[in-house]
């Protein structure tokens, strides 16, 4: 009964950053730019998140500047893709690079450690008491709401479907994208934030560890809605809390591991005909 | 007009040399990163030139770094042609790596260049199908390769650990690794006293076979037309399927032959994890070599001095070695951003221009 | 009074001078038409008025009041709307979407849909459209998607309209229905431009004329009262034009290809359905229709690249069939209906699209043949004077003409017996235009067997022997070119005149 309730725990408390940062991912998509950055932010939120806390003494604070952190690498893929018209896969590996790069570094500078920061403040409780939980079932109902119901959503689709003809209508493509994807970046954050201040309390080298990654492949599954981000994600965690629970048992982690990964590729083959991103995507609105 | 002509012409040779501008952006960029951590950037810079060139060692190890670079690059590049984009180096390289060891431990005893060569066929061929799996999605299913790539690149990690954590692991021993290969299965050495094996010269004659490849023969013509335009491709009687499987099943043991030659030259053994992110490096290697399989030579080398460099430099200075990943995803960035290098020049120029 | 005053405009792209100090004007209520080649700036001019793109010189008076424009979304404002050659439409999006995004009703921050679909479905029944406001705009035609980019300006109020080349895409009964709607507008106070080629149109709608060529005025405000089509056909080119070539078939010999009953079904929709016929050596066999209702599948069929459901397609008596490679092969040349995406990779150089297609022919074992392509391509350079500086300069550095004659050169130097040629002349420039069609005769005299697909009216009734109609999938009339008039082929070319083109014996 106890390993059910862990696994359901474990489950959803893997899910969280997952569906923080798929969300963010779906803005991104839908304002017209690939989200292959998203580990960067990740990357950055945790990094920044346990720098907030570090200097601040403040659990809140770090998760603020958390999502600062992935915010400002959000604006980053977005002048590059949007203004600099960097193909929009390189910019986001070579943002991931460079995150994981510069956040080990700064480690290096600031903690002389290259494997993990000092213990800071973080958020208590498990997942079902943490705030960050709640933030993200409402960022999930709030970003519906956004992307169908408002004006604001309406421009942004549009964007990403034809940033041309969005151009002839007077729209400031570039302004609307850079809100997306910036505010993919924060989203990202946060969920990197919940993974070094409130699953653990520390930032350990490489922490989002490819969760970006398949937060891009949770977001394609999910055909880019918010609500279905969130069933995809729970199979991802549920899987990740199988292999946690299996281990020791018998059955080689290795193998565990490799499960959800083989599912999305299996799912990629088999349903990939069937889900459309937005025709924009890659699409500049001046050539 | 002679005046526009000359500006036009210089206009198109920064165009033309572009990467490297990017380059010595970056390595400025680097150097300031170094001034930020306490360091002096021209001493440092000093220092990773004399670690990376002066001395046989120096040059030695430069070459030992760049062998893997040259392959990911090159990998890279072959798949860029038909415009697919590899990010599936990490896990072809770890399939090729299993490839070469299944060779290389099997029971029998063999000369050594049929034991090496039949381990290098191995690991091209582990390598070329796990690459040419993508290829058929993306084929048959319209799969996005850039996310099958990904995922596969985890399964083979986890698929190389569990290997060496359960049917191949060396017996009585508790860390996840095979046996030491018999001495047969070692690359030869080319230079004595040095870790530098023909590894880099298998590197350099794979680069110089894609590059008549590319320059000489129908699948060369027909997977430009590919990497440019499907439709046209299409009605010009191109089998795109067919085209984009072949290259990408090319570039799959290209990542195979890198995972092969570091087991078989460097750790003489199969390993969990050894490899060091390869694949990512070998978008950097491609992007400074403008995709052209020569050019990945020298910029596999050039990165490979930077990594040389940088070692030694750790040592007798401290900085830390991750400063050159730093240089390294700026480089991506710079040189896949024309216009980025373009606004930064316009502002120094600026700059320049007010002060004389 | 004028509505718009443009200056001295001038506008240099890398490797053109495209706009060489333009004087334009419009009139308050008129109609002007902007007539030229293409290729002459017209567009580039409008671009500039719209705030698309921004000139090097030259000053804008707008309602006597100077303005500097540097985004559509000023021109909006100063009341311009622009309907694009290219729609500016997304297609899975509603018709009310597309229509009112950028200036919506809203309830705070919300869309306010009810009220947008409201206002857009009174815009539809004023001007007496069949469209309904919640329709996917991929769901409507051609023209109906054409009237949603005219509402779309209506709605931001625009009180001076830009139309690019608005009936390009259009049949008969559309082009009178479009003019029907802009004599509307006009009435109304709204002051229009139409950027055209076509002569007849001109002198049909416009008040007035404007002409320009390689980017200079040639002449403006030119009543349209009391001028001939053929001077404003030598304004245009610049010298004097033969109007409609008119040289029919001397011989017609044995069946080349036969077509049977080609169904291809997509979606649960029939695309073609059961379409039949045979193509002799000797002739030209043109369709017409709108397009997308077939044309392109019908096309791509007879050239391998798509799969039919049912076909059985017999070049000199044996079955066709496979990839596009085998149809090449078998000596079936085509000429795709856009260059741009199927005819040419425009970043490849002269010399290798001018083997694109038959790369097979210059190479051994896989290897190519590089002396043989280069002595051949230089030889096609210079046959069919295709202006490229050397063979190794990239495709889209030429002008369209000489890309379309790239396309030509290399399916006509490999002697193909039938011909699927699609569009031949879009986008080409008059001259290049009377050089395709003197070369198309002469191959048909030679005894090849064409098939010519055109949007273009006058080209397929000019050049064809014989004429088939498509609607919908279907051959509905079948004759020779001299049986239809104009109107019918528009009445047949949308369905309204049903199953009867046989009528004419």
């Amino acid at each position: 009964m106890s390993d059910l309730m862990s696994v359901i725990t474990s489950t959803f408390s893997m899910s969280v950053p997952l569906i923080l940062a798929a969300l963010g991912g779906v803005l991104s998509v839908k304002s017209g730019v690939m989200a292959l950055g998203l580990e960067s932010m990740m990357t950055m939120g945790a990094f920044c998140g346990v720098l907030g806390s570090f200097y601040s003494g403040n659990a809140v604070i770090g998760i603020l500047a958390g999502m600062a952190g992935g915010g400002l690498f959000g604006l980053g893929h977005a002048v590059l893709s949007v203004r600099y018209k960097v193909n929009q896969v390189i910019s986001g590996i070579g943002l991931n690079l460079l995150a994981v790069a510069a956040t080990t570094l700064l480690m290096q500078i600031i903690w002389d450690n290259k494997g993990s920061s000092p213990q800071v403040a973080s958020i208590d409780g498990n997942v079902f008491t943490s705030p960050i939980t709640y933030i993200m079932l409402a960022v999930m109902f709030f970003e519906y709401f956004l992307l169908f119901k408002t004006r604001f959503g309406l421009r942004l689709r549009m964007v990403g479907e034809n940033p041309k003809a969005a151009s002839t209508v007077g729209l400031a493509v570039h302004k609307i994208k850079y809100i997306g994807v910036t505010a993919s970046g924060v989203l990202a954050g946060l969920g990197g934030a919940y993974l070094s201040l409130d699953h653990l309390n520390m930032y350990v080298r490489d922490m989002s560890a490819g969760r970006g990654y398949i937060a891009v492949a949770i977001m394609i599954l999910a055909k880019y809605n918010p609500f279905q981000v969130l069933l995809c994600a729970l199979i991802f965690g549920f899987s990740d809390a199988l292999q946690i629970s299996f281990q020791g048992r018998g059955v080689p982690p290795q193998i565990m591991a490799m499960l959800p990964y083989a599912v999305t590729l299996l799912v990629l083959a088999f349903g990939a005909r069937h889900i459309t991103p937005p025709a924009g995507v890659g699409c500049h609105d001046d050539d | 007009m002679s005046e526009k002509k000359a500006k036009l012409t210089a206009k198109i040779i920064i165009e033309k040399y572009m990467s490297v501008v990017a380059l010595i952006l970056a390595l400025i960029l680097g150097g300031i990163i170094i001034f930020v951590c306490g360091y002096n950037p021209f001493e440092a810079y000093a220092s990773i030139f004399e670690g990376a060139f002066i001395g046989k060692t120096a040059i030695c190890q430069t070459l030992i770094q760049a062998t893997p670079l040259i392959f990911a690059g090159l990998a890279y590049v072959v798949a860029k042609r038909v415009n697919l984009i590899n990010l599936g180096i990490e896990g072809q390289l770890y399939m090729g790596a299993l490839g070469a060891s299944l060779v290389a431990l099997m029971p029998v005893s063999l000369p050594t260049p049929v034991l090496i060569v039949s381990a290098l066929i191995s690991a091209m061929l582990f390598g070329g199908l796990y690459a040419g799996l993508v290829g058929a999605m993306k084929v048959k299913f319209g799969s996005n390769e850039v996310i099958a790539t990904m995922m596969l690149n985890t399964i083979a990690q986890n698929f190389i650990s569990y290997m060496v954590n359960y049917p191949l692991k060396e017996e009585g021993k508790t860390l996840a690794q095979t046996r030491l290969f018999d001495e047969t299965a070692w690359l030869p050495k080319l230079v004595n006293g040095t870790q530098l094996t023909i590894g880099i010269l298998a590197a350099a004659a794979v680069c110089i076979g894609v590059k008549l490849i590319f320059d000489r023969t129908r699948l060369g013509y027909e997977s430009r037309c590919v990497g440019l335009s499907i439709p046209a491709s299409e009605t010009a009687g191109i089998k795109i399927g067919k085209v984009m499987i072949i290259a990408m099943l090319i570039s799959g043991a290209i990542s195979g032959l890198l995972g092969g030659t570091h087991v078989l030259g460097s750790d003489h053994r199969l390993i969990a994890d050894f490899s060091s992110g390869y694949g990512f490096d070998g978008i950097a290697v491609a992007a400074l070599a403008g995709d052209s399989p020569i050019a990945v030579i020298l910029s596999g080398i050039i990165f490979g001095a930077l990594r040389a460099g940088c070692m030694v430099l750790n040592r007798t200075t401290g900085i830390p070695t991750e400063f050159i990943d730093v240089i390294q995803a700026c480089i991506i960035l710079l040189v896949a951003a024309p216009l980025l290098v373009k606004d930064i020049l316009r502002i120094g120029k600026r700059r320049g221009g007010r002060k004389a | 009074m004028y509505a718009v005053e443009m200056k001295n405009i001038t506008k240099q792209y890398p490797l053109v001078l495209a706009l060489d100090h333009v004087d334009f004007a419009l009139k308050k209520g008129e109609i002007h038409s902007l007539l030229g080649e293409n290729g002459a700036g017209k567009s580039t001019l409008m671009k500039v008025l719209y705030g698309i793109c921004r000139p090097d010189e030259g000053t804008i008076i707008v309602n006597g009041k100077q303005v500097d424009l540097k985004k559509p979304k000023q021109a909006i404002d100063l009341g311009i709307g622009m309907v694009h050659q290219h729609f500016m439409l997304t297609p899975v999006m509603s018709v009310t979407e597309n229509i009112v995004v950028g200036c919506e009703p809203v309830r705070g921050v919300i869309f306010d849909k009810a009220s947008a679909q409201r206002q857009v479905q009174e815009m539809i029944d004023r001007y007496g459209f069949q469209i309904q406001a919640d329709q996917k705009v991929k769901e409507l035609s051609v023209g109906e998607q054409q009237k949603v980019e005219i509402l779309k300006a209506i709605y931001r109020n625009a009180k001076i309209l830009i139309l690019d080349e608005p009936t390009a895409v259009l049949t008969p009964q559309e082009v009178e229905e479009l003019f029907r709607i802009l004599r509307e507008l006009k009435k109304a106070g709204t002051s229009i431009t139409i950027i055209t080629h076509k002569l007849k149109e001109t002198l049909e709608v416009a008040d007035t004329v404007s002409v320009l060529r390689d980017g200079r005025m040639i002449q403006s405000d030119i009543s349209t009262k009391g001028v001939t089509t053929e001077e404003l056909a030598q304004m245009m080119v610049g010298r004097e034009v033969e109007l409609g070539i008119c040289r029919k078939t001397q011989s017609v010999g044995k069946v080349r290809l036969n077509v049977k009953e080609i169904t291809l079904r997509e979606k649960e929709k029939t695309v073609l359905d059961k379409i039949s016929f045979q193509l002799k050596e000797g002739e030209i066999l043109g369709i017409a229709g709108i397009e997308g209702n077939g044309q392109t599948e019908l096309i791509e069929c007879l050239t391998g690249i798509r799969k039919a459901d049912v076909s059985l397609i017999e070049k000199d008596g044996e079955k066709l069939e496979g990839a596009p490679g085998d149809f090449i092969s078998r000596k079936v040349g085509h000429i795709p209906e856009d260059r741009m995406t199927r005819g040419l990779v425009l970043e490849l150089s002269v010399r290798d699209n001018l083997i694109l297609g038959y790369q097979k022919l210059f190479q051994k074992n896989g290897v190519m043949n590089r002396r043989r392509i280069r002595e051949f391509t230089e030889n096609l350079l210079k046959e069919y004077g295709i202006k490229a500086p050397n063979i190794s300069v990239k495709c889209s550095s030429l002008s369209g003409g000489n890309q379309q004659k790239i396309v030509i050169a290399r399916v006509f130097s490999e002697d193909p017996d039938v011909l699927i040629v699609a569009q031949p002349t879009r986008g080409v420039d008059i001259g290049a235009i009377e050089y395709i069609h003197e070369r198309l005769l002469k191959l048909r005299d030679e005894g090849k067997a064409i098939l010519l697909i055109s949007a273009d009216l006058d080209e397929v009734k000019n050049l064809s022997d014989r004429l088939m109609v498509m609607y919908d999938g279907r051959i509905v009339a079948e004759g020779l070119p001299e049986q239809f008039d104009d109107m019918h082929l528009g009445l047949l070319m949308t369905g309204a005149a049903g199953r009867e083109g046989l009528q004419y014996e």
